[in-house]
């Protein structure tokens, strides 16, 4: 038993802590290509994020470093030609520049747009529409501190709103309001060291985006994760966005993904070519939002 | 029906020579009487020969002579030559002496042959329990699994997981039986160790290709383990102690030298010693027992029963938010019954019931899943040999499988308050199915140089009003160069009804069972072998070089991103594609003289197609590996000390890592705004995982008491350069540089051990 007992110990130590290390992984070959995206709403200007990917585990990880500068980006429409010039503004949460290609024109309603962006010898275009786009009526809010979904039990802001009848449709969650330092988003605290004692106004997009099939014409409920942390009295405006089928599928997949990256048990979600095919990645869409509600958080 | 079967094989078979007799019996244990499986049986005038059955049962058709000579040979025991008066037919019961004692030329001459090379078999390696239980141990554990591992065209899997894979195919593709029972889950501790107590073994032999038509209901091997039956003439006690637990065995006569019997049991204790150190979530524990009996009712009839239980339950709590709780184990009853017609049809009944469950908790990452999954089997079957004359043995019969699966499972996100969802296994939907299969084969010895086994299987299976059927011909062909070298082929077709569906992500062994069905269609096989046998230095070193080319259709994978909630239909999130696997495989194998052991290496390249992942593109298996090396050696040092070392080394298994990442603006969203662009399945390799193992033993006849036992210490060590091996690699951005990372997680760096063994 004296020699038991101390190779028991060690033979424990070993096999209940198991070794954790970084460590440096041959990465697969990888040819960075665009990732484009662009949700036109009527009334704005358009806004296009023209990025690059990179290989997984290249450094570079911020906005400025992963635009690609210096291409043509134009929105034509019966409107005119738009050429959308390289811009940027500071997020503040994340105290960093967001770079984009703005245009001057605002989208409107009824139309057809085509997007065409040249970089080098490499030309990308895509069209997105604003004619079956129609505001979604939300007809009520509710709260719910229980709910369980595929990301298990959670509380839930539930909006109640009217399918548009005649038509798929697809829809998605936002709710625009003011987060500051003692906010949480999911559970962990926003640190942003640009942020101060400031606020900042927020659009918090629901990660999962939704079909009418099935139900076209009628009142659908959608309960939705909060991502950022509420006390009684917190307020904020929810809109539905009405979104058109491209994207939909974009943010569908990616949400997918998502799901699949951080659930081990669940089989990784490969993106499928989109309106770019193998060329480039990402959507060039269409939206309307519903009139907005206002919403207070009741805990 | 044992009238049609009689029948059968009487149409089968051909005329018997008026010239010619038959001498049957049984090969044992001179000194346990213990049945010797595959035990040589040569006419010494002819030349021809046959081997034992799994009951130790032989029959050899000899031409009528007035004596010839009968050479009955064992691996481990000395050559026996027995001279009979050939006139008429005979019954030979050979009792061999065990060779052990001895070292150099005595043991050098002793059981050595050339079947191997002779035989119209291939890809068949019959495991000696002597390198079993010369082989290093881990933790003091002697283990029939890892042996398996060592073999040509096996490997294991990573460490932590369970089971082996052979030739390109799944875990789920490998028919383990205990005395004939399935054992869906032959492994303690997820794959450190097997549930098989060496102790209470007989016989381990493992089929990996040319699969005689006996044999189906999987694609890629069979793994056939015989218990001991007991010692008949005496009682015997041996046991040992290890780290990790005891064990103990009991043998002896019930009636002598008629019936025995031999319970076996195995413990481990960490859980006791250990209360005091660990948290209620860390805690392990296992047990097994095996327990056999049987009865002699005449020279024709013999009864077995055998029994087995192995439990285990497992709490961890480990890196990367990972733990688990685990309870899973089988329990399998084999009710067997030999009878003798005449001397040349042998036949067997069995009935067997075996009753598998695995339920597992895990989280990881945040992220939690529930499953459970039981399969409970009735099974009756019976078989006939019957051997008309020395140029065929012809086998025939019939089996029935009565499964019920009831799987389930679900995953969620851990929820920030409340529980989490359980299984309560008894309201799971159960799955019925039948399973019957009829075959028929001949092994004929159509010359002195070329031998035949043909033979044809046909499966039926039903499940919720839908029928799978199948013919499956086997054929393995031997072309004799000269006495010690042959040439061999083989193709088979293999079915299978019972599926695993393998998670592609998850480090733990979260692989669900389902049944044929509607949707699952059965998975088939063809593989085609060809060979090249030789045997060196007088039939003790034996080397072999195999070829392969296995496909397999209708495998079966989880689509992307499917999250199982607890109402999912299982099948509905299922995809089916194809897969092939290649290779070389070479060995050698050395059974005689202080140095005793085998080296092989596979090259093999095993790939999967399905429509619906990979954009459709072909993609390496998970499980494949390039390069597959194992060498496995022991040396006598002395009279009393044994040194054993194995060393392994395979390619890192494959997994999916996302070649490029994509920045999305997301503006306030749970998730972060970075996606993964996957260009291909199964795109990165872990690490090479290397190994080497050895151990010290020494073994001492001893008195105690006044009274002569044998007792062993065995010291060892498990991966002595301490190589820390991937279990599981995982991707993660580190929070100072916002950087993306990949952290591998290791479980076994050097494990020392130190162990006890003793018999009386």
């Amino acid at each position: 038993m004296k020699i038991f007992f101390p190779l028991i110990i060690t033979f424990v130590l070993f096999i209940l802590y198991s070794c954790e290390k970084t460590i440096t992984i041959t990465p697969p070959s990888y040819t960075s290509k665009p990732s484009i995206q662009g949700m036109l709403e009527p009334d704005s200007v358009p806004v296009i994020y023209f990025n690059r990917t990179v290989p997984y585990f290249d450094p570079k990880v911020s906005f400025a470093s992963l635009v690609i500068r210096n291409a043509t980006v134009q929105i034509t429409s019966t409107s005119g030609t738009d050429v959308l010039r390289l811009d940027s503004s500071y997020d503040k949460l994340y105290c960093q520049y967001n770079y984009y290609y703005k245009g001057n024109i605002p989208v409107q309603l009824n139309n057809q747009y085509t997007l065409s962006i040249t970089n080098g010898a490499d030309t990308y275009t895509a069209t997105a529409s604003t004619s079956n786009l129609t505001k979604s009526v939300i007809d009520s809010t509710a709260f719910t501190a229980k709910f369980n979904d595929l990301y298990g039990e959670h509380e839930g802001v539930i909006v109640y709103f009217k399918d548009i009848p005649t038509q798929a449709n697809y829809y998605r969650y936002e709710m625009a309001r003011y987060v500051d330092t003692s906010t949480k988003l999911a559970s962990a605290k926003i640190a942003s060291v640009c942020l101060g004692r400031d606020s900042v106004w927020v659009h918090e997009i629901g990660r999962s985006v939704y079909s009418d099939a099935g139900q076209p014409g009628q009142q659908i409920k959608i309960v939705i994760e909060p991502a950022y942390s509420h006390t009684a009295g917190t307020r904020g405006l929810i809109y539905i966005q009405t979104i058109d089928k491209n994207a939909f599928d974009f943010f569908d997949q990616l949400d997918k993904q998502k799901l699949a990256q951080f659930n081990p048990f669940v089989e990784p979600v490969f993106l499928r070519d989109g309106q770019f095919g193998s060329k480039a990645v990402g959507y060039f869409s269409a939206m309307v939002k519903s009139i907005p509600v206002n919403y207070v958080y009741p805990e | 029906m044992k009238n049609i079967i009689l029948s059968l094989l009487l149409v089968l078979g051909l005329t018997v020579s008026a010239q010619k007799i038959t001498v049957s019996g049984y090969v044992k244990d001179g000194i346990t009487k213990e049945a010797l499986i595959g035990a040589t049986v040569v006419n010494a005038n002819t030349k021809t020969g046959t081997s034992t059955n799994q009951y130790g049962f032989f029959s050899l058709t000899v031409p009528v002579a007035d004596t010839i000579e009968i050479l009955i040979s064992y691996q481990g025991y000395k050559l026996q030559a027995k001279k009979i008066v050939a006139k008429e037919n005979l019954q030979l019961d050979v009792l061999l002496d065990n060779a052990n004692n001895n070292l150099g030329e005595v043991v050098v001459t002793a059981g050595r042959n050339n079947r191997n090379v002779q035989k119209a078999q291939m890809g068949v390696i019959d495991v000696p329990i002597k390198a079993i239980k010369n082989l290093p141990v881990l933790m003091g554990e002697r283990d029939v699994l890892k042996i398996i591992q060592l073999l040509p065209g096996v490997q294991g899997g990573q460490e932590g997981t369970t089971g082996f894979y052979v030739r390109g195919g799944n875990l789920d593709q490998n028919l383990v039986q205990l005395d004939e029972a399935t054992v869906y889950n032959p492994n303690h501790l997820f794959g450190l160790f097997s549930t098989f107590n060496v102790n209470s073994i007989n016989h381990v032999q493992l089929i990996k290709g040319g699969f005689p038509a006996e044999y189906g209901g999987r694609l890629s091997s069979i793994l056939n383990i015989t218990m001991k039956e007991g010692n008949k003439a005496k009682y015997q006690t041996e046991g040992g102690i290890g780290l990790l637990s005891a064990n103990l065995t009991f043998q002896g006569p019930i009636q002598k030298n008629k019936s025995s019997f031999i319970i076996s049991a195995r413990r481990s204790y960490i859980d006791l010693l250990l209360k005091p150190f660990t948290s209620k979530s860390t805690a392990y524990r296992f047990y097994d027992l095996n327990a056999k009996m049987n009865y002699e009712l005449g020279k024709k009839d013999h009864l077995y029963f055998s029994f087995f239980k192995g439990n285990d339950n497992a709490g961890y709590t480990g890196a990367n938010s990972f733990n688990y709780h685990t309870d899973f184990g089988n329990t399998t009853a084999t009710f067997r019954w030999n009878h003798l017609l005449g001397s040349k049809i042998f036949s067997n009944t069995s009935l067997v019931y075996n009753d598998y469950h695995l339920g597992l908790g895990t989280t990881q990452n945040n992220y939690y899943e529930v499953l459970y999954t039981g399969i409970k089997d009735i099974n009756a079957k019976t078989d006939f040999t019957y051997t008309p004359n020395s140029k065929h043995k012809i086998k025939a019969g019939i089996t029935y499988t009565y499964h019920t699966l009831y799987p389930a499972a679900v995953s969620a996100k851990i929820p920030r308050r409340g529980n989490q969802i359980t299984i309560n296994k008894d309201s799971i939907t159960k799955r019925p199915s039948n399973e019957f299969a009829f075959y028929a084969a001949d092994d004929y010895d159509v010359s002195k140089t070329f031998s035949l086994n043909y033979g044809v299987r046909i499966p039926l299976f039903t499940s919720s009003g839908i029928t799978y059927t199948a013919i499956e011909p086997r054929v393995t062909a031997k072309i004799s160069l000269n006495p010690t070298t042959s040439i061999k082929a083989s193709w088979t077709q293999m079915n299978q009804f019972l599926h695993s569906v393998p998670n592609s992500t998850a480090s733990l062994p979260t692989d669900i069972w389902l049944s044929s069905s509607a949707k699952v269609k059965p998975q088939q096989s063809s593989q085609i072998a060809v060979g090249l046998f030789k045997n060196f230095k007088d039939n003790s070193i034996e080397a072999s070089a195999e070829i392969y080319y296995k496909t397999m259709n209708n495998q079966v994978l989880f689509k992307e991103g499917s999250q199982i909630v607890l109402s999912t239909n299982l099948d509905s999130i299922l995809t089916f594609g194809n897969g092939k696997s290649y290779g070389l495989e070479l060995f050698v194998k050395k059974n005689f003289g202080r140095l005793t052991g085998w080296a092989s290496y596979t090259l093999s390249k095993t790939t999967q197609h399905f429509p619906e992942l990979n954009r459709g593109t072909e993609f390496p298996a998970s499980f494949d590996r390039r390069h597959n090396l194992s060498l496995a050696g022991s040396y006598e040092l002395s009279k009393h000390w044994t040194f054993s070392a194995d060393f392994v080394f395979y390619t890192g298994r494959a997994f999916t890592l996302p070649a490029g990442r994509i920045t999305v603006p997301v503006n306030g969203s749970l998730y972060d705004g970075v996606y993964y662009d996957f260009t291909s399945r199964n795109n990165a390799r872990f690490r090479n995982y290397h190994r080497l193992d050895v151990s010290f033993s020494n073994k001492k006849v001893v008195k105690f008491w006044g009274k002569k036992y044998e007792r062993e210490w065995v010291f060892g060590a498990y991966n002595l350069y301490s190589r820390l091996n991937p279990y599981f690699v995982y991707l993660t951005t580190n929070a100072d540089t916002k950087q993306p990372e990949a952290r591998q997680v290791s479980l076994l760096p050097i494990i020392p051990s130190v162990s006890f063994n003793f018999k009386f």
